[in-house]
């Protein structure tokens, strides 16, 4: 399954989105236009633009907390993210969740705060998708730092053991909030912990979304096929810190550097200009359309109003 | 036609039936096709294996499983061996079922059962036999139902299956071989109302789950002094049929607040609270509270019986209650 260069240009453009959001984001916390601290991941878009954009829409992901490249590869819009981040009526979920954003008529889930939450909740929706026969896959995207939990292991058995169309998918970017995941694990190839379940796994660049993207496919293929769960690993490097409000400077400078040199927007661009599928004028379009998606937005979430206060009574019951 | 049958025969009906009517339910838990307390034996041999799942030793997942599988369409009943390891999902119940669907504005529902056998037996030791259920008013979204008898049970698991958002369902171990009647023709509870167990005039004694039994052994106790108290069965714990309380209330102008469970943070200290905001004219004395201490559940059955509260110990509070004291 090899990726076409109409749809990596597509991956291309989500991945400006996402840095370009971040990056402007970032700006709007500092100022306190947001109230929300932001978790960014610089350097790792390929991971989370290229799992999602391998999904259809009708099937499940659950994200991450640095999360735009999978939500925004789901199909989030800028407009929708930032509504939910300046808390406004405007959102999505009318101002209730913030960070912890969901779309679920495109299959994106909840998003716990209390991470690894969601390693139960994924081989539930993926024994549903079996059990009603509708074909969907659900994927799974998770640290490599919330592996550590205990639901880990005992959803990697019961996948493995109902054969549920579901995809683990860790986003390796070696640093667990402050420290090096080495500083905490033994255990740094995460997919390695799939083997005593029988289950198949892959490494994977994590940093070349072509690669990304092409062993999710196949992952996807099989799910929906009914050949039951794969965990696949992709390796990258977060050179963001852990959230808005850290400084940062547990990282050496010259691993930052090195990763710097493998960032995955650049190999895109290099691989599209390279087959002549992307020159500097329609790169340059894209720019400009992604950052006027993103101003906009920005006028949208701070020219809405915020909900009624009495609406935070309502609606705790189905 | 009114049969005799057990608490737990009532309670494997209305799986049957519910999972008869409806394709979507499924039974989730450890041992569920064997059934350690026989409620979900046989299940399997009608259903089939992937209705029925037998999971691996892991609460938390397993619990977390029955949530995604509620979100994405489906109503699962998930079975915790004892009640008291719900503490061991404690995350996924408080923190997960009961909020994504006020999180989502509504987008997303929770449809599941969670059925906790509790209680104290005599020799199961402290973590086999706690009443945890008021644990799980506290966290937002959440229904609790506690059953007091085999009719009950039936109808109330039935409604909890249908309803669209997370049930706990606790069953008291000691019940579970009780026989009471039951229709062969279906019928359901709706949760959220109480019954009036007994009739009275005295004393309004609102009474959960098993206690239901130790309050009638009591009043048969007062009964000969002349004292007629009246018994609420409240039957779900949240949400909570304030009416059927307020209206017995305002009869009797006296409450006494029976629970297996501990005292401190209990059930009936939000009852008590609730009845001293709302209701404080109409008490003509301190509200009382019979219910265990906040003590680990020790093994020995002598030590167990005495720290749970028995007709004795109900019928001397109400007596005290009413003079006053």
């Amino acid at each position: 399954m090899t990726i076409s260069n109409e749809i990596l240009i597509t991956l291309f453009r989500k991945m400006v989105m996402v840095r370009h959001l971040e990056k402007r984001l970032e700006g709007l916390i500092f100022e306190a236009r947001v109230p929300c601290s932001g978790h960014f991941g610089l350097g790792q878009e390929a991971v989370g633009v290229g799992v999602a954009s391998a999904l259809a829409a009708s099937d499940y992901i659950f994200g991450t907390h640095r999360g735009f490249a999978e939500y925004i590869g789901k199909g989030l819009t800028a407009k929708e993210i930032l509504c939910e981040y300046y808390g406004k009526a405007t959102s999505l979920s009318r101002g209730r969740l913030g960070q912890h954003l969901l779309k679920i008529e495109i299959g994106i889930m909840p998003l716990p705060s209390s991470l690894g939450s969601e390693f139960g909740m994924a081989v539930g929706t993926a024994l549903s998708s079996a059990l009603l026969g509708t074909k969907q896959v659900t994927l799974n995207l998770f640290g490599e730092g919330t592996a550590s939990q205990p639901d880990f292991y005992a959803s990697l058995e019961m996948a493995a053991l109902w054969k549920v169309p579901l995809i683990f998918a860790c986003n390796n970017n070696q640093y667990v909030e402050l420290d090096s995941h080495s500083n905490i694990s033994t255990s740094l190839d995460v997919a390695l912990r799939a083997q005593p379940f029988g289950i198949p796994f892959e490494i994977v660049d994590g940093n070349d979304i072509s690669l990304v993207w092409e062993a999710t496919s196949r992952a996807v293929e099989k799910a929906r096929n009914g050949e039951g769960p794969t965990l696949l690993e992709f390796k990258t490097y977060r050179r963001s810190t852990h959230y808005t409000g850290d400084p940062g400077g547990y990282q050496d400078s010259k691993e930052i550097a090195e990763w710097s040199k493998k960032d995955p927007i650049d190999r895109c661009r290099a691989k599209l200009y390279k087959q002549g599928a992307l020159n500097e004028e329609q790169e340059k379009k894209i720019i400009e359309e992604v950052d006027s998606e993103i101003e906009e937005a920005i006028q949208f979430a701070e020219d809405s109003p915020y909900p009624a206060s009495d609406t935070a009574f309502t609606g705790l019951y189905a | 036609m009114i049969r005799e049958i057990s608490f737990i025969k009532a309670v494997r009906e209305a799986f049957q039936e519910e999972m008869r009517r409806d394709q979507n339910v499924i039974v989730i838990g450890e041992d569920v096709r064997a059934g350690i307390f026989a409620t979900t034996s046989g299940l399997v041999n009608e259903f089939g294996k992937k209705r029925v799942l037998n999971t691996p030793i892991c609460e938390s997942t397993f619990i977390g499983v029955g949530v995604g599988a509620a979100m994405a369409n489906l109503r699962p009943i998930v079975q915790i061996m004892f009640s008291d390891f719900l503490y061991m999902a404690m995350e996924m119940v408080a923190n997960q079922a009961g909020q994504w669907h006020y999180l989502s504005d509504g987008k997303l529902k929770v449809p599941m059962v969670i059925e906790a056998p509790s209680g104290a037996r005599g020799g199961a030791g402290y973590g086999h036999s706690q009443s945890i259920e008021a644990s799980f008013m506290y966290p937002p979204g959440l229904k609790v139902v506690v059953p007091s008898n085999p009719y009950d049970a039936k109808g109330l698991f039935k409604s909890a299956v249908r309803d669209d958002n997370p049930v706990l369902f606790f069953e008291h171990r000691h019940l579970l071989t009780m026989k009471g009647k039951v229709p062969e023709e279906e019928y359901l509870i709706p949760l959220g109302k109480a019954k009036v167990y007994r009739e009275g005039s005295d004393c309004t004694v609102v009474a959960v789950g098993r206690m239901v039994h130790e309050a009638n052994d009591a009043a048969y106790i007062l009964s000969k002094d002349g004292i007629n108290i009246e018994i609420i069965d409240p039957r779900t714990l949240v949400p909570l049929d304030e009416e059927t309380i307020f209206q017995s209330l305002k009869k009797t102008c006296h409450l006494v607040i029976v629970e297996e469970g501990r005292k401190r943070s209990g059930f009936g200290a939000e009852l008590g609270a609730l009845a001293a905001e709302k209701w404080f004219e109409y008490l003509d004395a301190p509200i009382k509270r019979v219910a265990a201490p906040s003590l680990p559940i020790p093994y020995s059955p002598k030590l167990e019986k005495a720290i749970i509260p028995d007709s004795h110990s109900i019928a001397e509070a109400i007596r005290k209650t009413l003079i006053g004291e």
